[in-house]
């Protein structure tokens, strides 16, 4: 066995590793051991320090990603496998953004709650760790690695909370799913691998887009492949374990899983999409059609009937997941000129879910952190626990009611920006397929408004049932992570140059499309 | 000054009622009476505003755009800031400007259950910035931003301060409209793909109004713009509101507070009219001559329907709010003549509609106060009871009706005579149809409304209100609030040339533009001054 | 539209294809293997001893953690094998991050040493 591994080296030289590049990552890595080595050392009493480590961390990456992209050339590493471009950078920045919030959102509920603190920020780290090598994985293997590196600690987290049956279900429904989704995709990987003989996305490609290549094999192979990200990002039909999981992990972490770790699904699945099969239109584009229209009216209708917020917000993620899908079903490789320029339309698709990514990770994060705000005192998340909330916390209504009506996409608040850019990648293409799913996205839109409406008045017009006018206690970093939250999503929506700008990506380069 | 209006007067005009909200929202809620204060300087700020930009204003020129800005917005999607002001926007500018410092005076002692000043004046005020910002803006985004920020304010000034069923109307005014403008947005969006210049054929991508209407839908194949058309027609169309999206505004209407009401009633409306006069029209002007007859038909069975639906109402808010539905109607059927006459019939009918039936509601708001009750067959003899109230809910109804010599007859009677020669390529006979059915509409409005009067303002009060000592006369407040709008109710009723004066060389330039340019308009572009 | 259900009556076959296959093996064994039961045979079998106690035995979880940590270090050969063979071209480059991989690792079993998860009792 070792002779045949000598044999097939060849000529082998080290491979030169762009430490800028990898920086981020090596920053996270470095901080993830860290914290376990203090908490080696120092077991619990350490816990003050490794909350405040692993925010310094998050935002020390954050650090080599903005002079990465004050820099602007595009790297490549590992013959093409990892790759640090305009979109790679964007998407590290929305993930360590959003990590950051979620790490000041759990600082109280983890350390009140009798759960192992060490433990979760290392976890999260390493989780964040995963995204971040996603964003820049051009490559079958990578994208893998970096799919189970942000999944395994995603699945112990849901279970954090222990001694709770629930949070125990969520994690073991979220796990066995993630896995089973995991085996599909990698049968479908092999495949493409089969027929392309090589597992850079580049490679596969040229081999899925010529003609003469066996069409059924890389067939299965997408379709396997696109199935495995569906269930990551909770598409319609493969969304079942969604609403309970995000029901029993602890808040925070549904916060992230519902953010981050679906946005990181849609981060591997635009890579393997745009850089390994768009010629692959014909294959692909019906299915994401369909799962997408299934996943709104699917989600938004079942979110009508939920008297839980957690379970509400998480169909609407469900929801949110079609229109982010939407774009993806018009991209193909046919170049048409449709902006002030030559604007592919494909890229137009890319811009539309990056933005939408963006912007749904604000206010998303922010309704979680006001759910756990209330529930601080209210103890339950049935929606009727927020009736008359304006009567004793005007402050959080205010800014629960600006991050579910910027779901809504009602302006001036973020979220109409991110509706219009997917509104107007369906229309740019000009075909029915995309301006019929563009109308499924409006219809969508105004069904969401009312149950987003219905938590609004809720809170605004009914009486507080039990009349305990005792005001909602907001720590410190809770608060922060509200004020993030509320600002970027005002600033979205009112300043959308803003995130238009930074969301100007195209993955298309590196494929000479 | 000059130079501050030509470069900054618009932008000053929508963000001074913001940066007042704003101010009130670091001020505790206790603090009423600073927040009434500030919330009425600001709105009369603004109004001061608007008047030095009305003395600025180049009458001779009003077709074109004046005091235009044009800054860079959303550089990705090729929106830019665009402001301008010509003779169409001004007359419900000011009717903008000027209702919103009454409904705030109008506030001072008359915060709805249940209460909180602070809240509900901010929300005025964003209303106010919402409403200005879209008889500005002239890039189809900026518009549509400025279309739906008034959404949100409206929605809780009906869901927190409204009647009894106050959630159910609430919900339903805002997913209707919110329904309808997500379609325009659709509709803006082929258009920015599609538009063309009309000279060298290039692809416009472009939100801008003024390039848009200049482009007047030449490149678009007639049955996109159809389609496009449509989008619009709903999403304005929920908003006016035409038959048959038009059943939130009753909810809507009744279980508002009075402020709420008056200001639906008075401006919001309109923003759904001037999104046809001044987007749907002129875009696509060959799409409109396609639609103009279906127009004209929903405006008058929204005519003829609003009237009878307001003979069967017991409850007087309901009534005011279906005869709404019916004047509304009036403007529509004057928009699908698409003459210069039609036109500037609308924009007064817009005016007029806007002063009489926001006074009406306010009327009805004091009527609810001292009597707890709308209910018509409870009500009676107000002119003995509360003489000046009924005095003023007197002239108001006359106004309503069209009497010659108010406001209202301005609005109602050139829009029937308008129908009466319709715009080349428009069926006449059709439209002379139209002109048979509305003129019986205006039988009917005079019916509804001097019943109403008939009951509600003569005759004995009844027994159970005779001894109740909160039911007095017309307040300081209420005339305050009041006689800026009464006064122009008489002004514009004798003086009708003040508002088409202005809007006329407007109107004309707009219908103009279309008849070089669009593929199949054929609107005939006269002076509706000259003609008539 | 045809073209649509073109490649995606692969999908179908390959879906009915491994239905079938399952379906044909369940029943090939139903067809083949001799079915003569007795009460004996249906007991549960636990080295030719009388079954005794509930069928859910609890076992004890520690053996599921050695397992684990035995994995880990089975594992981590597999990358250090073609490493040793290329440690030529690394140099020190590669003996230093080989050093960081095996700290990382070991870093795990001196959290469970910690954790006091190697502690039998």
């Amino acid at each position: 066995m070792l002779a045949a591994l000598v044999q097939a080296g060849g000529s082998f030289s080290r491979p030169s590793v762009d430490w800028h590049a990898a920086s981020p990552e090596l920053i996270l890595l470095g901080v993830g051991v860290l914290i376990t080595v203090i908490d080696v050392v120092w077991k619990q009493r350490a816990r003050s320090l490794v909350v405040g480590l692993s925010s310094v961390g998050l935002l020390a990456a954050l650090v080599p990603v903005v002079t990465l992209a004050v820099d602007g050339t595009p790297r490549s590493m590992f013959g093409g496998a990892f790759v640090v471009d305009d979109y790679a950078l964007i998407m590290k920045a929305i993930f360590l953004l959003s990590a950051y919030v979620v790490v000041l959102m759990s600082t109280n509920y983890i350390a009140e709650g009798d759960y192992w603190e060490n433990e979760y920020y290392s976890m999260l780290l390493t989780s964040v760790l995963g995204m971040l090598l996603m964003t820049s994985a051009r490559d079958l293997i990578s994208i893998f690695v970096a799919l189970e590196l942000l999944s395994i600690p995603a699945y112990m987290l849901a279970t954090w909370r222990k001694r709770d049956l629930k949070s125990n279900e969520a994690g073991l429904k979220y796990y066995l799913m993630g896995v089973f989704a995991s085996a599909i995709m990698l049968y479908g990987m092999s495949l493409l691998y089969g027929s392309a003989g090589t597992t850079l996305l580049t490679g596969i490609n040229k081999a899925v887009s010529a003609t003469d290549k066996p069409t059924a094999v890389v067939t299965l192979g997408v379709v396997f492949v696109l199935i495995g990200f569906a269930f990551k990002v909770s598409a319609v039909p493969f969304h079942t374990w969604a609403p309970d999981t995000y029901e029993g992990a602890p808040t925070p972490v549904t916060a992230f899983l519902s953010v981050a770790s679906k946005a990181a699904g849609f981060v591997g699945l635009m890579n393997i999409l745009f850089v390994g099969l768009i010629g692959r239109s014909d294959v692909y584009q019906p299915l994401i059609w369909i799962l997408a229209a299934a996943s709104m009216i699917v989600g938004n209708t079942v979110a009508l009937r939920q008297t839980n917020i957690v379970r509400m917000l998480a169909y609407s993620s469900i929801a949110h997941a079609g229109y982010m899908l939407a774009p993806l079903a018009v991209v193909s490789a046919d170049v048409v000129f449709a902006g002030g320029g030559s604007v592919v339309v494909a890229d137009q698709a890319l811009r539309a879910t990056v933005t939408y990514l963006a912007i749904y990770a604000a206010a998303n994060l922010g309704a979680f952190a006001v759910v756990i705000a209330v529930a601080r005192k209210i103890r339950t998340a049935e929606i009727d626990g927020y009736q008359g909330l304006f009567r004793y916390a005007p402050g959080l209504t205010v800014l629960m009611t600006i991050f579910l009506f910027s779901l809504a996409g009602i302006p001036p608040l973020g979220g109409w920006f991110g509706k219009f850019r997917v509104l107007e990648a369906l229309i740019s293409p000009g075909t029915a397929w995309g301006s019929t799913l563009a109308l499924l996205v409006v219809v969508n839109s105004v069904v969401a408004l009312y149950y987003y409406g219905r938590v609004a008045v809720k809170m605004w017009v009914e009486e507080v049932p039990d009349g305990d006018m005792t005001p909602v206690r907001v720590p410190v970093s809770l608060a922060a992570a509200l004020g993030l939250t509320a600002v970027a999503t005002l600033a979205f929506g009112v300043g959308p140059g803003l995130i238009g700008h930074f969301t100007e990506v195209s993955l298309l380069a590196g494929i000479g499309g | 000054m000059t130079d501050f209006l030509n470069t900054w007067g618009l932008t000053a005009v929508i963000f001074v009622p913001l940066i007042g909200a704003a101010v009130m929202m670091l001020i505790p809620e206790r603090e009423e009476e600073t927040h009434k204060l500030i919330a009425l300087l600001t709105s009369l700020l603004t109004l001061g505003f608007v008047a030095a930009l009305m003395i600025e204003f180049d009458y001779g020129d009003a077709g074109t755009m004046q005091f235009v800005q044009d800054k860079g917005w959303i550089d990705v999607i090729n929106s830019r800031y665009i402001l301008g002001l010509d003779g169409i926007s001004i007359p419900l500018l000011a009717l903008t400007v000027l209702i919103v410092p009454s409904v705030i005076v109008y506030s001072w002692h008359h915060i709805p259950h249940p209460g909180n000043a602070k809240a509900f004046l901010i929300l005025n005020l964003i209303l106010e910035t919402g409403m200005v910002g879209t008889f500005l803006a002239q890039d189809l985004i900026l518009f549509f931003l400025f279309f739906e920020v008034v959404l949100l304010p409206m929605f809780f000034m009906i869901a927190v301060w409204g009647g009894e069923d106050r959630r159910y109307a609430s919900l339903k005014f805002f997913l209707y409209t919110l329904f309808g403008s997500a379609l325009m947005l659709l509709g803006f969006l082929a258009l920015f793909f599609l538009a063309k210049d009309p000279v060298t054929g290039a692809a416009l991508h472009t939100f801008d109004m003024r390039a848009l209407t200049a482009s007047a839908g030449s490149g678009i194949v007639h049955s996109t713009q159809l389609w496009i058309f449509a989008a619009m027609f709903i999403g304005f169309g929920v908003k006016v509101p035409i038959f048959p999206f038009h059943t939130w505004l009753p909810d809507a209407h009744t279980q508002a507070p009075t402020q709420g009401s008056v200001i639906l009633a008075a401006v919001l409306l309109k923003l759904g009219t001037y999104g046809f006069l001044r987007i749907a029209i002129p875009i696509l002007p060959g799409a409109a001559t396609t639609w103009a007859p279906w127009i004209g038909l929903v405006a008058v069975i929204g005519i003829i329907y609003g009237g009878l639906a307001c003979l069967a109402q017991t409850d007087m808010k309901r009534l005011i709010a279906f005869s709404s539905v019916a004047h509304m109607g009036f403007v529509m059927l004057a928009i699908a003549t698409m003459t210069p006459f039609g036109f500037n019939a609308a924009i007064y009918g817009m005016v007029a509609h806007g002063l009489i039936t926001g006074m009406l509601f306010f009327v009805a708001g004091s009527v609810k106060e001292r009597f707890h009750t709308l209910d018509i067959k409870r009500l009676g003899g107000l002119l003995i009871s509360v003489p000046k109230l009924g005095w003023i809910l007197g002239i108001v109804t006359m106004a309503s009706l069209g009497l010659p010599g108010l406001a209202g007859f301005w609005g109602e009677f050139p829009a029937i005579l308008a129908a009466y020669n319709p715009a080349n390529g428009l069926s006449p006979s059709i439209f002379r149809t139209f002109m048979v059915i509305a003129a019986l509409g205006t039988v009917l409005a005079a019916g509804y409304l001097l019943w109403l009067y008939q009951r509600v303002g003569m005759g004995e009060p009844s027994e159970e209100f005779a001894a109740d000592p909160g039911i007095t006369d017309v307040n300081t407040r209420e005339w305050l609030a009041w006689t800026p709008l009464l006064a122009l109710i008489v002004v514009f009723g004798f003086l009708p040339g003040l508002i088409f004066n202005v809007t006329d060389p407007a109107v004309v330039q707009i219908l103009d533009n279309c008849l070089q340019n669009a593929d199949g308009c054929t609107a005939v572009a006269q002076s509706a001054l000259g003609r008539g | 539209m045809s073209e649509f259900l073109r490649s995606y009556l692969t999908v179908a076959i390959f879906g009915l294809v491994g239905l079938a296959l399952v379906g044909a093996f369940l029943g090939l064994g139903r067809i083949l293997r001799p079915d003569h039961p007795t009460p004996q045979k249906l007991e549960s079998y636990e080295s030719g001893v009388d079954p005794t106690g509930d069928t859910w035995s609890q076992a004890n979880i520690r053996y599921y953690i050695f397992a684990l940590l035995f994995v880990i270090f089975d594992v981590e050969a597999v990358f250090i094998f073609p490493w040793a063979i290329r440690l030529d071209a690394y140099g020190a480059f590669g003996l230093i991050e080989m050093g960081i991989f095996i700290f990382i690792l070991l870093l795990g079993l001196i959290y469970a040493w910690r954790k006091g998860v190697l502690r039998w009792a």
